[in-house]
């Protein structure tokens, strides 16, 4: 177990700087502190989508991935773990996240350890972890954790929005879930598009 | 090496005119096209099938078939020909059928199809693309390779005694070309019955077409068909020409903004850096596809889709016109030089397919039938005819 790790991070904000990026990069630091704690060390990889927002776009219309979406798709598609962040807008997701998850292989997150995180004005949109993200990433068969992290403009006071269960907890909660499902897991292995490819009698036989 | 253009048949309007063609006049503008091609010695024309509009290209056979008679030179082909959707016993007959009229001067792509509605409305599911693919063309080979076929599979109602006519020219079935973007399975099936596989790589970048190309050539060797130089390999091209680099820049550019595909997503600087769409002078042009072959090796063809995006006929002939006296003389001249000699220059042509069978022993002898079996016969005699056959 003594292979590193890479801890896939996307943050979809699109502020500068932004509360989105600062959750993302607290529950990315607790995880890693987290695996460390189990021996496993992890190299942290984050992915603003705010940088490849036009690729995106690109990408759903002309179907292929250009520039760093390529790379950033393919750092995605072979992480040991992934931490997703987004801005709630208009009572769900960020329109950017989605098609950004939308371009992704419908594959890529297939059995991967997940952490859903999100940010929002006030807390009466938490709800938005359980409604709106957790079915899309249940819809790629990610192996999604438990407890997910919802952060309001209050969290960020101390203790303010929350006393009994403030917002370190909850991230230091939600890290131990994802370095658990992480350090429980053989290293992701990378799978290029010609190793899975069955052999023609195989297609032939295909019943 | 071949170079020719393929069709998608789009009826577009023309962004700097507004004027769209019905589909008549596109259908006659891509009679005229070929015809053109023709007489400017590309070696290819290949069209599309496309069930839906704005595509106007359905029916190929009947416009290759026509074709064949009003051309001299060039190869007539399908970019391409949908395996998934159409029946592999009709495909098995008008193919037939289009090798003999022309002579043996045709050849064919396989295709899956990617609009999902045309996969229902002919009675098939999208999800099913694969397995549709790989079973309707081992039908489609053994309806041209025997004289009388039992078959059951999944897909098809299955046949019992059944002579596709007419049999392929000379006993020798047309050469068939596997075109796939993303799928090696389909690359995997070209390889495995040593046919050839053509990327049309127009949106996509190189590296991505390389590794395709690759892997297809890997496998052909496997199969035991050659090395895996000597797979036959095609590319999808694009292109837009001047003689000054600056003036196509600025008459393509309209078409690139508002074209079906890649209009309003990225720009024409982006797309021209990362899929092979060369916009410029033919010096440009050579420059680009000349040096194709050391990401994907000697290739056999190389196809530009000339007619889409709403350019106006004459703009198109124009096109082609420097396509066939300025870039391809050279390209060819460039590609046979430094060619090795064990790796084909191009694809097989009918009469190399039939050289190499009677060099393999196969010798056409048709039998014609002893009797026509069915005529005026009732149901019942006919499953005593059918058994017959079948034994």
């Amino acid at each position: 177990m003594s292979q590193e790790r890479s801890l896939v991070v996307v943050s979809s904000g699109v502020s500068q700087p932004s509360s989105t990026r600062l959750l993302a990069d607290r529950i990315a630091a607790a995880t890693v502190e987290e695996l460390a704690a189990r021996g496993v060390t992890a190299r942290v990889t984050t992915i603003e989508l705010r940088d490849l927002a036009h690729e995106v776009v690109n990408m759903t219309l002309t179907g292929f991935a250009s520039g760093p979406l390529a790379d950033a798709l393919a750092k995605v598609s072979a992480a040991d773990g992934l931490v997703v962040v987004t801005p709630v807008f208009t009572a769900s997701y960020s329109g950017l996240f989605k098609s950004f998850v939308d371009v992704l292989d419908k594959d890529a997150l297939a059995s991967m350890p997940v952490l859903l995180g999100a940010t929002g004005g006030t807390g009466r949109h938490s709800l938005v972890l359980e409604y709106a993200l957790r079915p899309l990433f249940g819809y790629l068969h990610a192996d999604v954790v438990g407890t997910g992290v919802y952060a309001a403009t209050d969290d960020w006071a101390d203790g303010a929005g929350d006393d009994v269960r403030p917002l370190p907890e909850r991230i230091r909660r939600a890290a131990r879930e994802l370095a658990e499902a992480v350090a429980d897991r053989e290293p992701a292995k990378p799978v290029g598009l010609y190793e899975a490819v069955p052999s023609f009698d195989q297609l032939l036989g295909s019943d | 090496m071949q170079f020719g253009i393929f069709s998608v048949g789009d009826v577009t309007t023309d962004p700097t005119t507004g004027h769209t063609p019905d589909d008549t006049e596109r259908v006659r503008a891509m009679l005229t096209i070929a015809r053109h091609a023709d007489e400017a010695g590309l070696d290819v024309f290949a069209t599309g099938e496309h069930h839906n509009p704005p595509f106007v290209p359905s029916s190929p056979t009947t416009m290759l078939g026509y074709l064949a008679g009003v051309t001299k030179h060039i190869t007539l082909s399908t970019a391409t020909t949908l395996i998934t959707t159409n029946d592999p016993v009709r495909l098995a007959e008008e193919y037939a059928m289009l090798q003999v009229i022309s002579d043996g001067r045709m050849d064919l792509m396989m295709g899956r199809g990617n609009t999902g509605p045309v996969y229902p409305w002919f009675g098939q599911d999208i999800r099913q693309g694969i397995p549709l693919a790989i079973e309707n063309y081992a039908l489609l080979r053994r309806l041209w390779t025997e004289d009388v076929v039992d078959w059951s599979g999944k897909f098809r109602t299955p046949l019992q005694g059944f002579t596709s006519t007419p049999r392929p020219l000379d006993g020798v079935a047309p050469f068939v070309w596997h075109g796939s973007i993303r799928s090696p399975e389909i690359a995997e099936q070209a390889a495995y019955y040593g046919d050839g596989f053509l990327h049309n790589a127009i949106f996509w970048p190189m590296e991505h077409t390389a590794q395709m190309v690759n892997f297809y050539r890997q496998r052909f060797e496997h199969h035991g068909h050659g090395s895996a130089d000597q797979a036959i390999v095609g590319l999808g091209g694009q292109v837009f020409m001047r003689k000054e680099s600056q003036k196509a820049w600025d008459e393509f550019r309209p078409y690139f903004d508002e074209a079906p595909v890649y209009g309003h997503g990225p720009s024409m600087e982006d797309f021209t850096r990362e899929t092979p769409l060369t916009v410029g002078s033919p010096q440009q042009v050579i420059d680009r596809y000349g040096a194709f072959w050391e990401q994907v090796g000697h290739y056999q063809r190389q196809l530009f889709l000339m007619d889409h995006a709403g350019l106006p006929l004459k703009t198109v002939l124009e096109q082609i016109d420097l396509l066939a006296e300025e870039v391809v003389p050279v390209l060819r001249r460039e590609a046979e030089a430094r060619r090795p000699a064990h790796v084909p220059a191009n694809p097989p042509t009918h009469a190399e397919r039939v050289a190499a069978a009677r060099a393999a022993g196969d010798v056409h002898v048709q039998q014609p039938a002893a009797a026509d079996h069915w005529t005026g016969r009732t149901a019942e005699d006919d499953i005593d005819a059918a058994d017959a056959v079948a034994r």
